[in-house]
């Protein structure tokens, strides 16, 4: 059974029956799972193997897709299918092959309003996640800003 | 007494011959005393960009056009997973110290 972060909290037949609602993807080596801009449905726990998440960059006046996160398993990945506009604000895709639990939004908002303390731990599991990414990016950026004033005052 | 005096005589012979070693060997490098302060200045600088390994700004620009885009993108994600690791342990401990600790990446470095 997957230790997933976004049932943390849950008792064991309450986070059964979250992960019920979903549907089990194979994803193969180099496989992508959702672009950026695509129409966000599901969200997805990843129950073995990896997920890259990239976002496009100009190299050297080419468009690359350069990996900004890596995920592992229990981790989720695209909450932007609960989070309007629902549109996935990064590319996934499996470097190797990989396991995902898709749940879609709709399925989990009706389970949701007929458990609703099962919904309100998902959703302070889900503010965590979220927050716990918006410190990281903070930190990292921070120390960007840090080298560059660095370099402009060398 | 004639060994001592053998001896002196090799030893100005030696002392002489380095000499005119070193005085060979440093004549080229003297500047013209012909020209100016100024002028012998310019040739080493225009001297440089032939002996690329003298301007140390010459390097990473030639290096960086020879570095294929795949290594380029490897280096940037191994800045990326450095960088995060960086983030994590601030998340862990948050100080000043750990926000900005120096990082090994290559990209940077």
């Amino acid at each position: 059974m997957v230790q997933a972060d976004l049932l943390n909290g849950l008792a064991g037949e309450d986070g059964d029956r979250v992960l019920a609602l979903g549907r089990h993807i194979l994803l193969a080596s180099g496989a992508e799972l959702f672009h950026l801009g695509d129409e966000a449905e599901c969200i997805y726990v990843i129950a073995q193997g990896r997920l890259r998440l990239t976002l496009p960059m100009q190299v050297r006046g080419q468009e690359q897709n350069v990996m900004v996160e890596e995920r592992v398993p229990g981790q989720t990945v695209g909450w932007s299918a609960l989070i309007p506009p629902y549109r996935f604000t990064l590319t996934a895709t499996a470097p190797l092959e990989t396991e995902v639990i898709a749940l879609p939004r709709e399925r989990l908002r009706k389970h949701f309003a007929a458990y609703p303390e099962a919904g309100y731990l998902v959703s302070l599991n889900l503010a965590s996640v979220i927050g716990e990414r918006l410190q990281l990016f903070q930190a990292m950026w921070v120390r960007e800003v840090q080298r560059m004033v660095e370099m402009r005052s060398a | 007494m004639e060994m001592l005096l053998m001896g002196a005589c090799l030893s100005m012979f030696g002392l002489a011959v380095m000499c005119l070693a070193f005085g060979a060997a440093t004549r080229d490098e003297r500047p013209d005393e012909s020209a100016g302060l100024e002028k012998p200045m310019e040739a080493v600088k225009t001297a440089a960009p032939e002996r690329f390994f003298v301007d140390p700004l010459l390097i990473p620009v030639a290096a960086h056009t020879r570095v294929p885009i795949e290594a380029l993108l490897l280096q940037l994600e191994n800045h990326v997973r450095l960088e995060q690791a960086a983030a994590e342990s601030y998340m862990r401990a948050p100080n000043a110290a750990l926000l900005h600790s120096r990082t090994m990446s290559t990209l940077v470095n």
